[in-house]
């Protein structure tokens, strides 16, 4: 595929540009199946999804169906979720127990390992010896590794360790899976939503700061409300307390960081407040990490592991796994991630915060999602093809880090450090160089 | 002297409220509540069970007090929100009225709902449908509601779903 037809990439020139088509296109989105998704890492699920013996989970890598299962001695492995004898779907949960996975259709069975364990009436069968020397198990996903508990598979084998995969960005992940000696956990209860738009625009609009004064006035609104008029029946929120959003704020306010593969970061100074359900443990994450790590954990970070995990601790802490369905739909399953053993107060506070700014029901996502909507019926007007939303940020964005990666001695590829004003856009690039490289054919790492 | 709450004015209030909010008339809508009224709608855990404890896990919308149902309905009426402007136009159908306890003071209610929502804005109809459960309390003499919960069946959210379609 000639990817210049999609993305310019000149910014020697001062110049980066990406074509509506990249949104539209059945053939694009196609490839970007074959390639991106079902061609390299993908993010599944954490691990206290299937915490205890036997625990599986459900998930999907493009199209293909998958499950993620712990067998009795605690190992977790990544399996199609396919019957080898028909290919009927197995396991028909999101979540569940089972030793033995036994397919409704013809009885087939496997145990939590995967294994074969019988095929029905096998002796009656009058099979052959060549079906005999054949291995009836669930076919393993070629690759499957954790890192600090979030879990990735791959549909391809001739892929980097994931760690690689991962990179500096990895760093990022620390910051979540540090903020409790216990680990992670997701908050029950998961929310699914559909949008009408390409997979893409999630992509881009957790990473986009300059939207947030734009889409969201009416939830800016009600925070000015409650700032007025606090009492105990108001949703305490971290953006009550914090300048970040104000357009007239001054000075440094955070930035960005871009990483090899596709991964980004936005972030932005929240300050250690007690609006943030971590705040109990501000003293002793200090004494465990260091402040400078600690700092990190309380500001506001919108992460995105490509091409379907992002991790967006603002408001509160969410966790959000992308699924590609067609070029113009795309369904978000969402959860509240949450370092676990926490207090009831920090717990209610983090859940309150989750459901006001996060849910489709709430009072800042549907905004979001509505102008993607919005941008997939405009995309079709393409008298002029070239979008021009990747220009921000291109005469700050240097190599390297700066001195607030170094307190985690992260090495991302660029970064820029920002006012509340600049919005830096060069983070997307990070993004479609990625997608580039992948989609001509190109392998990660 | 009153009395308990009977199933005909339980009708009544619940066919008034979905009108309410069907003509978009919130400020009335916002009325038949108490102060402290918890507006619930829980998420679910599996493809069985709801959410049950609204302090440890997540519910699609869970508000303690009327003051957050009045933040709702101006951000949905501010014209400042891309996602209500225009307003889609909703219909409620409010059917299979109970009133499962009452007394002179109090009263639990159960329901079921189908809310048809077009969305002018995409040119897209979707329906929602689940139960209600109410609690109710008699105040000056007038009913109120002092607890709603609506458990939404069909929970894959199609973009968006506000409380003018549950």
């Amino acid at each position: 595929m000639d990817v210049t037809r999609y993305v310019d990439d000149r910014t020697k020139d001062g110049v980066f540009r990406v074509n509506r088509a990249i949104f539209t296109d059945q053939a694009v989105f196609d490839r970007e199946i074959e390639q991106i998704f079902e061609g390299g890492w993908v993010f599944l699920g954490i691990d206290s999804q299937a915490a205890n013996p036997h625990d599986f989970f459900t998930a999907t890598i493009g199209r293909v169906p998958v499950m993620v299962q712990r067998d009795g001695e605690g190992t977790l492995r990544g399996f199609v979720n396919s019957c080898p004898h028909k290919g009927a779907r197995l396991a028909q949960t999101r979540a569940g127990n089972a030793r033995l996975h036994v397919c409704p259709y013809h009885s087939w069975s496997f145990d939590s390992a995967g294994r074969s364990k019988a095929v029905k009436s096998h002796r009656a069968g009058c099979y052959s010896a060549a079906f005999e020397q054949t291995d009836h198990g669930l076919a393993a996903l070629p690759r499957f590794e954790v890192y600090r508990g979030f879990l990735f598979g791959s549909l391809a084998a001739d892929v980097p360790p994931l760690a690689n995969y991962l990179g500096e960005a990895a760093k990022l992940l620390d910051l979540v899976a540090d903020q409790s000696e216990e680990g992670l956990e997701l908050v029950p209860g998961q929310v699914t939503f559909t949008y009408e738009a390409n997979w893409k625009l999630q992509l881009e609009n957790c990473s986009d700061a300059y939207h947030f004064t734009s889409a969201h006035p009416s939830y800016i609104r009600v925070l000015e409300r409650r700032q007025q008029e606090m009492s105990a029946d108001v949703v305490a929120s971290v953006w009550e307390n914090s300048d970040y959003w104000k357009e007239e704020a001054q000075g440094v306010a955070g930035g960005s960081y871009s990483f090899a593969n596709g991964h980004v970061l936005n972030w932005g100074i929240f300050g250690i407040t007690p609006a943030i359900p971590l705040y109990e443990k501000a003293g002793v994450l200090a004494e465990r990490h260091g402040e400078g790590k600690r700092d990190w954990m309380f500001n506001m970070r919108n992460l995105t592991i490509f091409p379907n995990l992002q991790v967006a601790e603002n408001a509160s802490s969410q966790l959000r796994v992308i699924r590609p369905i067609a070029p113009g739909l795309t369904e978000m399953r969402t959860w509240c991630i949450a370092p676990k053993g926490e207090s009831d107060a920090a717990r209610r506070q983090r859940i309150r915060q989750y459901e006001d700014f996060f849910n489709p029901t709430g009072m800042a996502t549907p905004d979001d999602t509505v102008s993607y909507e919005n941008c997939q019926i405009g995309y079709a007007g393409t008298v002029e093809p070239w979008l021009q939303g990747y220009a921000r940020g291109m005469t700050a964005t240097v190599e390297g880090g700066n001195r607030f990666s170094e307190l985690l001695g992260m090495s991302p590829e660029r970064s820029v450090l920002a006012d509340a004003q600049l919005c830096d856009e060069t983070l997307f690039h990070s993004y479609y160089r990625a997608w580039a490289k992948r989609m001509a054919g190109g392998s990660e790492a | 002297m009153s009395a308990p709450l009977t199933r005909t004015e339980a009708e009544d209030l619940l066919y008034r409220e979905a009108l309410l909010i069907d003509t978009q008339r919130f400020s009335e809508w916002l009325e038949l509540f108490t102060p402290d009224v918890e507006f619930w709608m829980p998420a679910w855990r599996d493809e069985s069970t709801t959410t049950e404890n609204p302090d440890r896990e997540l519910s699609l919308i869970y508000y303690k007090g009327r003051r957050n149902l009045e933040d709702r309905v101006m951000r949905l009426t501010s014209g400042l929100s891309t996602a209500s402007s225009p307003l889609p136009r909703v219909v409620h159908q409010v059917t299979n009225v109970l009133v499962v306890e009452a007394d002179e003071a109090a009263a639990t209610v159960s329901a079921a709902f189908t809310c048809h929502r077009f969305d002018v804005r995409m040119d897209r109809t979707d329906c929602f449908f689940g139960r209600y459960e109410y609690h109710m309390v008699r105040q000056s003499g007038a009913w109120l509601i002092a607890r709603k919960k609506i458990t939404l069946l069909n929970d894959t959210i199609p973009t968006v779903v506000d409380i003018n379609a549950i």
